[in-house]
């Protein structure tokens, strides 16, 4: 159930039963298992020893160092940590992220959930449309980069739209008001398909009787939705919350990338975009690592803030 | 429960309308890369091209080069291979070789599927760089591969629910683990195969921060690094209309595959979300 889905998740503890006397002998067969398991294991554990802690240890390591790739590390204590909090540029990347998560979390959220309600049905046809819901999910970064430049362009689709109601169009990505709005709408357009499937898997489970009670009460339709199903898929909703902000925070720096380059004057430069160009631009692997770690105590705190939330609520309720 | 018949249609109205709002910038792409340099840029833009201009699809694909979609291949190819052979033992080995350490090997890999990716970038980086795999396929592949902790706890949640008896029965027959794993778990693991070969090989043709920075040259660059330049703006020479067929091209495998796939995929996204 995804109620549990922040606590830490225990590893189903299967309890094997070990394998019965052989006529080989119980202790043979033993040596012969853990060998075997050794060797099933070991490229795995080593992948795993080399790329995901080596490089989670390093990345911690290389905060208390300057470096430029090449010449030999330098120890420099805590100056990058120091560093973080009088730098400017930081303080707007902060100032980016936290809008990023502001303007983005909630209407992904709720549009997801209307989305997720409207196509919970088994009208025919539904699994082809559904593909239509689906679909962003599995555009790249690059991919509907391309399709958005084009859309947002001065004389593109979505500012025709704007003209039908007789409203003049900035241009997006250049605009240093719109240009951070114009790249939310896109990450929201992009995220939502996974937020229909983890809402419709919610909603499967909610029983059919919930409502059944409800029509025979003529609750309307879209008050039954939200007396009924909203609280029904709570934990959903909390999950997706996480996973929501957790990526506006980190995953979406790509389009920002590849489309503005986290401009016009580094107003869509959030934290994980300067922490790359420091890394790759200026090659100062040192305080880009401290941009990271930063990044990660963000996280947790994002966490540990929906979890206050959630237990909040359990204890009102 | 009974609707009203007027009551369905209306619905089918919503999710046709909303489905299609979705669909718009997906569906744009499509129209954009069949149109003239000139409808592409005209206000206000036509919804269709007056005739399609197939030639945008041979000019992408002259940008491109077959060695870019050459290589998009053997990156994603090779990071699915790659993470099948070291996850599909290792999983087995968890789940049914009864051994000491099993369940801190499991806690141990739980860990980093709680770290996000792009925060381990720049110390993944530096190791591979360390190795002298810049601009290599090795490098490109390798570290990617051996993020395969959610692989190994996905198999090994399926090879779990396989009945004991079963494998029980095979070792008394004499059959070595090895066989047991090759002749009875993987035959029988086709579902989460499925699963596991869609998400992966869509994750892998979709990235683009890591081959961006480990192989940016022409020899080994992968079909996304190639089109980012294009949706910065900057490159004049070649038409929007263009792009958006370079965009057609790199989506046609990945879309395939998702409708292909759909059921597994999405049961292993779903499961993604809930672990």
């Amino acid at each position: 159930m995804p109620t549990s889905t922040l606590d830490t998740p225990s590893p189903r503890q299967d309890e094997e039963k070990r394998p019965p006397d052989r006529s080989h002998g119980y202790r043979r067969g033993r040596r012969i298992d853990t060998l075997t398991a050794a060797a099933f294991l070991t490229p795995g554990m080593l992948a795993f020893a080399l790329f995901v802690i080596l490089p989670a240890v390093g990345g911690l390591v290389l905060t208390f160092f300057q470096w430029d790739l090449f010449s030999t590390p330098r120890w420099v204590g805590l100056e990058n940590i120091i560093r973080l909090f009088s730098d400017a540029e930081m303080w707007q990347a902060l100032g980016v992220t936290a809008l990023f998560v502001g303007m983005g979390v909630l209407p992904t959220i709720l549009i997801g959930f209307v989305l997720a309600v409207l196509v919970n049905t088994k009208l025919p046809g539904i699994a082809a449309i559904r593909v239509f819901y689906f679909a962003p999910m599995i555009a790249s970064a690059a991919v509907s980069s391309l399709i958005w430049v084009n859309l947002y362009s001065t004389n593109g689709l979505v500012n025709q739209a704007l003209s039908w109601i007789g409203v003049n169009g900035p241009n997006w990505l250049s605009d240093l008001t719109w240009a951070r709005p114009a790249l939310v709408i896109m990450m929201i357009w992009g995220g939502l398909p996974l937020v229909i499937i983890l809402y419709l898997a919610g909603l499967q489970r909610v029983p059919d009787d919930v409502y059944a009670a409800a029509s025979l009460d003529g609750a309307s339709k879209w008050r039954q939705v939200w007396s009924m199903t909203w609280p029904n898929v709570w934990g959903t909703t909390v999950l997706i919350a996480v996973l929501q902000a957790v990526s506006f925070v980190s995953g979406s720096f790509e389009v920002a990338l590849i489309m503005t380059d986290g401009g016009p004057l580094g107003s869509t430069q959030s934290i994980a975009l300067y922490s790359y160009k420091v890394a790759f631009s200026q090659r100062d692997i040192g305080y880009a690592s401290a941009l990271s770690l930063f990044q990660l105590v963000l996280m947790i705190a994002i966490v540990v803030l929906v979890r206050g939330i959630v237990r909040f609520r359990k204890e009102r309720s | 429960m009974r609707t009203p018949l007027s009551h369905n249609v209306l619905r089918y109205l919503a999710i046709v309308l909303a489905g299609l709002v979705m669909a718009t910038p997906l569906l744009f792409m499509v129209s954009g890369s069949l149109k003239s340099a000139a409808e592409i840029n005209a206000f206000p833009p036509p919804l269709l091209p007056e005739t399609p201009i197939w030639q945008n699809f041979a000019d992408a694909w002259n940008y491109l080069t077959p060695r870019v979609i050459l290589n998009t291949f053997i990156f994603s190819l090779g990071i699915v291979g790659l993470q099948l052979l070291l996850s599909l033992p290792a999983a087995f080995a968890l789940a049914k070789i009864p051994f000491k350490w099993a369940a801190a090997v499991v806690a141990a890999l739980v860990i980093p599927l709680f770290i996000p990716g792009n925060l381990t970038l720049i110390p993944l980086f530096v190791v591979t760089y360390q190795l002298g795999w810049l601009n290599t396929y090795a490098g490109l592949i390798i570290p990617m591969a051996a993020q395969c902790a959610f692989a190994i706890l996905m198999f090994r949640e399926f090879f779990a629910g396989l009945p004991v008896g079963l494998i029980e029965a095979a070792r008394i027959d004499g059959a070595s683990w090895g066989r047991v794993l090759t002749a009875i778990g993987i035959p029988l693991a086709r579902p989460a195969l499925a699963t596991f070969c869609s998400i992966s090989f869509l994750t892998a043709w979709n990235m683009y921060i890591w081959p961006q920075v480990i192989a940016p040259n022409p020899a080994n660059r992968v079909i996304n690094v190639a089109l980012a330049p294009l949706a910065g703006g900057e490159n004049s020479m070649i038409s929007p209309s263009v792009g958006l067929a370079g965009a057609v091209i790199a989506m046609l495998p990945v879309l395939i595959v998702f409708i292909v796939f759909q059921k597994w995929y999405l049961k292993g996204i779903v499961g993604t979300g809930l672990e």
